[in-house]
């Protein structure tokens, strides 16, 4: 691990100046920075604390409308009466992350900004219409995810929230890998007056759309199973712990689960 | 690892060919690359820094181009190290048709080795980015050419991984539309007969595939 | 004598549930374990590992390292041989028990010339700190010039396969076979069914919750070594430093190995960073300190298992068998490292297990593959000969039609068939394998599956079930206790063996309490020092109990006798008439009585030497010769599988175990249920895997490989423990350490695939991740449709 400057600022006006350094890396929770940091997979001659940034943290409701501060751990999203009552499917997908020490250190701004293809908020993020908030801007979820670990974010930027307008219900079905605890896939489906929502995260490359899926719930929103057309393995990931074929069959199984979920 | 891949390039087979020849361009193509040499007609070097979610990673690349049969075909072989990270090494076949007067189709064959540290906590998410990295010098490559994106049409990772491309809803799409895989480009198209073709340029694509591999293994999970 | 539960002796003594001793030490922090050593002056070392499965070394630049903060030195293997530094050869051959030759390897601390697989030791950077050997060893820069590697023992076996070693060819170390192939084969020729399927092993790694670690020091003065590791044997260890590596005398290197967190037969021998820290140390005259990472130990200490078997069996028209079959092909990685022998032989002499089969033909190959050395591994064989015949016994009742109780009754060795010796000559003392199963079926509520499995298809899951049984092998090689009595009368056990976890600083002090009527909690135990401790063979293959219990039981003997004689004079009687009972001499059975202390101070009186008897009190013990006892045991385990995911829940697991005379029944269940939770592990979760081309070793952290975890493991496992005294050892005891591991697989393998039987799934290889059980239902129904 090479030597870096810590920094903890207290204003988000602080944070950004440090981080105008290109050199310079956001630290959240720390729960996947600090590993790679060990491993040497990584040199930042600075890193800039967030965890001292109070308007980073909290769980609001206005206009309908759930936002999370980023540096907002994993356990707090899970135990808010606010995202039980609002967000059920978050709340219990938060309370899904890893192990209990992960939850109590990891963040959702750093989930979100780090976009794993495994990571279980982006799925909720995406099927929500949630609204990534930056520094500068605010950017739909369609947007925000662009691809494995990569996100709409620039050099410099930082989520500074996200705000999930309340659905009319959601749910979230998870298939843990018994290995690592990620997610092989999981399925959030968000139901909103505009239409049902289905993201997948953990079976492909980067969370993406059920779109087929979402076609046959526009038609039948309590469909309670969805055939192999629909999702197949074309794209999805395979790797040493599941095929893409198996990862297919877990995200439409899941999908229906989290349909017949949905309260 | 094996990956097949064949691309579709809305630009004739000169203009490919000279654009896979210009370094400039291809710097553009290579995500992070820094700089390529030239060190002999057939040696190589490249530098790239590679970005992989917290992952941050500087390489150095070196080719050596085998099996010369020009213009139908060469093999590359190359390796690139990151030191105690480890390494990639690799060897490429590439050829390039005519697709009609104003296309140009693109195809290899790839073997990659990761080894080391890279493979033993990056192995999940080898094939996944060996596969974006590829597709993402491509469509960098036709949308300097064409002007369009998303050209891929066709490439698998053998012998059961997927296609390259996820399916994720493009950035343009409406909350709520469907966008299936349909909607994407014709997979087939005519095979030409093979054009001569500069060895050199091949060179350059393998490399970008290399390094591709090597940056790859950049992503771990704790 | 049949007895279920537990006979209890002496408060403290034989048969309670004592608790732990060392346990508040371990959970308070005070355990004192080789990473927290600090000497003055230590420096630290940090390895350099090959990247390549196989290779030779072109160059090694470490210009860039050795100029780094911090560095002290920076060694490779050709300063390991300019030294003379020699490097580690296999515990044991079959050619030293009258086996065949087979390759003899050595394993060079650091290779010089040619790495042969993935974590081959390359070089050494030490530093003033840790972080700063970890940098400078990330800048050495190792040029290797690749070879083809092999990764399956059946890609080594396979004609043109690279070699590992030039001069061995087909990969083949050595070749061993046991049984009478003629009757087998004849068995086989009128058998009314034969069964046969081929199985692998998954290659498995112990991970230690404590994982590898040495401290190496020199003194220049006496030219001494002290090598403080976290190893199972320490004089195994400085034996082969001494002789193999060093080249020093015995005595002039003392190993200690106090508190060690875990074993499971991986630290049984000596590994290259042991030799590399004391080489280290008298080179640059400090102390030197290597603690292993947790990948580090993935990839560098000696795995467990690796082996592919072709199995069958061959039964009569009414499911009794007449003839068992098995070739197998045991990966030895890329050295014959460590006690690896004995795994590979325990796999074919304990094949026939619990079953009474006339014919049997057996034999192995070694071989070698560019792979992490294997080495025991809990279990260390017998899984592998449990998992085979178990298999086998469902398929075949399956074949013929009978039920898979049944078929198990048919075959099982009977209590009155003892002693029983088997087709492959081995001879079991005692047990009653059909009484175990019984007993295990009753508490799984056997017959009550078909209402479960009712509940279980109404939510649309699938329930399957198993019955096995195992018989292990324990108690090998000889062994010493030592029993040193101070002028107060206390008592020291010094102990031979060794306790990573086994709970002896308990279960020792037990046995000595019951026998000298000493008080419990005033006996000491010390273990794991060469200084201290005169000679050991250290803890592994479940022989604690039997070896050194036997030789602390002759110590404690002898303590007896020669306090007789002092008795005698205390209480001025003939010695023919002391009588000792309950930790009190008596002259016959009358009044005059002297306490088992106070006879030993007796012993350091500070003037003259009491008659015949020495100045102080210490005896030994000594225990070796006797044959192996038989552990055995039924497990029953209970399973719902999701078919649309494959996922596994593991409903109800009971297991019973003949474990011969009981010690510490709390320590009994927990050497049974962690063995379970490994067996657990090794059936649906954990592979080492390497990419079958290249040998790079693909699960290199708990990212990827996968350990059993609360959630893996039922919510109980109900363990009872029966007791029939064994025949061969005074105290009765049969080992219990690695019982749990070796029936678990099969047990958890078979009730999956009962489950699936009505999908068409016959098979599934380990480990039986979700992911391999959908594909396995999933081939089956494309099989199905087609
Ligand atoms: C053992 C273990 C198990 C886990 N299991 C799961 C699981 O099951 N599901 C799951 O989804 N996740 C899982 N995780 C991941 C974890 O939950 C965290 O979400 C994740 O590590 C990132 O959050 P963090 O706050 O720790 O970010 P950090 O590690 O601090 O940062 C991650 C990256 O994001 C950047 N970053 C952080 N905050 C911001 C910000 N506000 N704006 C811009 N960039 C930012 C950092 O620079 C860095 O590149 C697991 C982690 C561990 C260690």
């Amino acid at each position: 691990m090479t030597p870096f400057v810590y920094h903890r600022p207290t204003q988000l006006a602080d944070a950004l100046a440090l981080l105008r350094d290109e050199q310079a890396r956001p630290i959240a929770g720390g729960m996947t920075l600090i590993p790679t940091l060990k491993q040497g997979l990584a040199q930042p001659a600075a890193l800039v604390d967030l965890a001292g940034i109070d308007v980073l943290y909290g769980i609001r409701l206005a206009d309908g409308v759930i936002e999370i501060g980023a540096m907002t751990r994993h356990y707090d999203v899970a135990t808010s009466p606010l995202v039980i009552a609002h967000l059920p499917g978050l709340a219990d997908l938060a309370g899904q992350i890893g192990d209990l020490q992960v939850r109590n250190r990891g963040t959702i701004g750093g989930s979100v900004a780090n976009n794993d293809p495994a990571a279980d908020y982006p799925a909720a993020v995406l099927a929500l219409c949630a609204e990534v908030v930056t520094d500068r801007r605010s950017i739909s979820a369609d947007a925000f995810f662009t691809g494995m670990f990569e996100t709409a974010l620039e050099p410099g930027e930082i989520v500074t929230a996200v705000r999930f307008p309340a659905p009319r219900r959601c749910a979230y079905a998870k298939f843990a890998n018994p290995v690592s605890g990620y997610a092989l896939a999981g399925v959030f489906v968000g139901v909103h007056a505009e239409g049902t929502r289905v993201a997948v995260t953990g079976a492909g490359p980067c969370v993406f759309r059920a779109s087929a899926i979402e076609a046959v719930l526009a038609r039948d929103p309590a469909a309670a199973s969805f055939d192999a057309a629909l999702l197949g393995p074309d794209g999805l990931a395979s790797d040493l712990h599941a095929s893409a074929a198996y990862r297919a069959q877990l995200a439409r199984v899941l999908a229906a689960r989290a349909v017949a979920r949905l309260t | 690892m094996k990956m097949t891949g064949e691309y579709r390039i809305a630009a004739p087979r000169n203009r490919v060919w000279d654009a896979i020849n210009d370094p400039e361009i291809l710097q553009h193509c290579i995500p992070g690359c820094e700089a390529i040499t030239r060190n002999t007609p057939t040696n190589w070097t490249a530098r790239v820094t590679a970005k992989v979610g917290p992952v941050k990673a500087r390489f150095q690349g070196n080719i050596r181009l085998e099996d010369l049969d020009p213009p139908s075909s060469c093999r590359i072989v190359g390796e690139g190290s990151g030191g105690a990270a480890g390494f990639a090494r690799g060897e490429a076949t590439v050829q390039l048709d005519a697709d009609g007067t104003d296309a140009t189709v693109l195809r290899y064959t790839a073997q990659a080795q990761v080894g080391g540290k890279l493979a033993q906590i990056g192995s999940r998410l080898i094939d996944s980015f060996a596969q974006r990295y590829a597709d993402d010098f491509f469509a960098q490559l036709a949308a300097i050419l064409g002007g369009e994106r998303d050209l891929a049409v066709a490439a698998a990772v053998q012998p059961e991984a997927p296609a390259p491309s996820a399916p994720h809803v493009p950035a343009d799409a409406e909350p709520g539309a469907a966008v299936t895989r349909d909607d994407r480009p014709d997979a087939s198209f005519p095979a030409s007969a093979a054009k001569r073709f500069d060895s050199q340029s091949f060179t350059i694509v393998v490399l970008s595939l290399l390094l591709v591999f090597m940056t790859v293994m950049y992503a771990l999970k704790p | 004598m049949l007895r279920f539960g537990v006979n209890v002796g002496a408060k403290f003594g034989i048969g309670q549930a004592v608790r732990r001793a060392e346990d508040r030490r371990f959970v308070a922090g005070s355990g004192r374990y080789v990473g927290d050593i600090v000497l003055p002056g230590m420096a630290h070392a940090v390895v350099v590992y090959s990247q390549h499965a196989h290779g030779m070394i072109r160059s090694i630049d470490t210009s860039r390292a050795s100029a780094m903060p911090g560095v002290i030195a920076v060694l490779t293997g050709a300063d390991a041989v300019a030294d003379g530094i020699g490097g580690l050869p296999p515990y044991f051959m079959p050619a030293d028990s009258g086996g065949p030759p087979g390759y003899r390897t050595i394993r060079p601390i650091l290779v010089a010339d040619r790495v042969r697989c993935i974590g081959d030791r390359i070089a050494v950077v030490i530093a003033e700190s840790e972080r700063q050997a970890r940098d400078a060893a990330a800048a050495i820069d190792v040029d290797i010039a690749p070879l083809p590697a092999v990764v399956s023992p059946d890609a080594a076996a396979a004609p043109g396969a690279p070699l590992v070693w030039d001069d061995c060819p087909g990969n083949a170390c050595f070749t061993l076979a046991f049984g009478d192939v003629a009757a087998t084969e004849a068995a086989f020729a009128r058998a009314a069914h034969v069964v046969a399927l081929t199985i692998h092993n998954n290659r498995i790694s112990a991970n230690s919750i404590e994982p590898r670690c040495a401290v190496g020091c020199f003194d220049p003065a006496t030219a001494g070594f002290v090598l403080h590791t976290s190893s199972q044997n320490p004089h195994g260890v400085r034996k082969v430093l001494a002789q193999s590596v060093l080249h020093v005398p015995e005595n002039d290197i003392r190993v200690i190995s106090p508190d060690v967190g875990g074993g499971f037969g991986m630290k049984a021998d000596a590994y290259p960073e042991d030799a590399i820290v004391l080489w280290a140390a008298r080179r640059l005259g400090r102390p030197v300190k290597w603690v292993g990472t947790r990948s580090e130990a993935l990839m560098g200490d000696n795995h467990g298992r690796d082996q592919t078997a072709d199995a069958a069996l061959a039964l009569d028209e009414h499911g009794r068998a007449l003839g068992l079959r098995l070739t197998a092909r045991h990966a030895l990685g890329a050295y014959v490292a460590s006690a690896t022998v004995a795994p590979i032989t325990f796999a074919m002499r304990m094949l026939p297990g619990v079953y009474d089969i006339p014919a049997v033909a057996v034999r192995t190959t070694a071989t070698f593959t560019n792979c992490s050395p294997t080495g025991p591994y809990r279990g260390a064989g017998r899984p592998e000969a449990c998992f085979a015949l178990e298999r086998l016994m469902d398929m075949a009742a399956r074949a013929i039609g009978i039920d898979r109780v049944d078929i198990r009754r048919r075959n099982l060795i009977s209590a009155d068939q003892m002693p029983y010796t088997t087709a492959v000559g081995v001879t079991y003392d005692s047990g009653d394998f059909g009484a175990m199963m019984d007993r295990c079926l009753s508490l799984a509520d056997w017959s009550g599956f078909p209402e479960r499995q009712r509940q279980t298809e109404a939510k649309g899951w699938l329930r399957g079930r198993a019955v096995t049984s195992y018989l292990e092998s324990a108690g090998v090689f000889n062994d010493r206790m030592e029993l040193r009595f101070d002028p107060e009368g206390n008592v020291t056990i010094l102990a031979g063996t060794h306790s990573h976890g086994q709970g002896h600083a308990t279960v020792f002090p037990q046995l000595i309490h019951e026998w000298l009527g000493l008080p419990y909690d005033k006996i000491k135990y010390i273990q794991g020092d060469t200084d201290k401790v005169a000679f050991g063979r250290g803890t592994y293959a479940a022989r604690s109990s039997m070896l050194a219990g036997t030789a602390l039981h002759a110590a404690a003997q002898d303590a007896i006798a020669k306090g007789r004689t002092m008795a005698a004079q205390l209480l001025d009687a003939d010695i023919d008439d002391i009588m000792f009972a309950d930790g009190q001499y008596s002259v016959g059975q009358g009044n005059r009585t002297i306490g088992f202390a106070d006879v030993v101070k007796a012993f350091y009186r500070p003037i003259g030497v009491p008659g015949g008897l020495s100045l102080g009190l210490t005896t030994i013990g000594t225990a070796g010769g006797q044959s192996p006892n038989f552990p055995n045991g039924a497990h029953v385990c209970e399973v719902e599988v999701d078919p649309a995911t494959g996922a596994i829940h593991i409903d109800r697991y009971v297991v019973v175990d003949d474990v011969g005379r009981i010690l510490n029944p709390m320590i009994c269940e927990g050497q049974i249920v962690g063995g379970i939770a490994q067996g657990l592990g090794q059936a649906l979760l954990e592979a080492i895997v390497y990419d079958p081309d290249s040998g790079q070793l693909l699960s290199g952290s708990f990212s990827d490989y996968g350990m059993p975890r609360p959630d893996t493991m039922p919510l109980h496992i109900e363990s009872e423990l029966a007791e029939i005294p064994c025949k061969t050892n005074v105290l009765g005891v049969k080992g219990v350490g690695e019982s749990g591991t070796i029936a678990a697989p099969p047990t958890l393998v078979n009730a999956v695939l009962d489950a699936l039987w009505p999908l068409g799934v016959t098979d599934i290889a380990m480990p039986l991740t979700p992911a391999r059980v959908w594909t396995a239902i999933d081939q089956a129904s494309k099989r199905g449709a087609a």
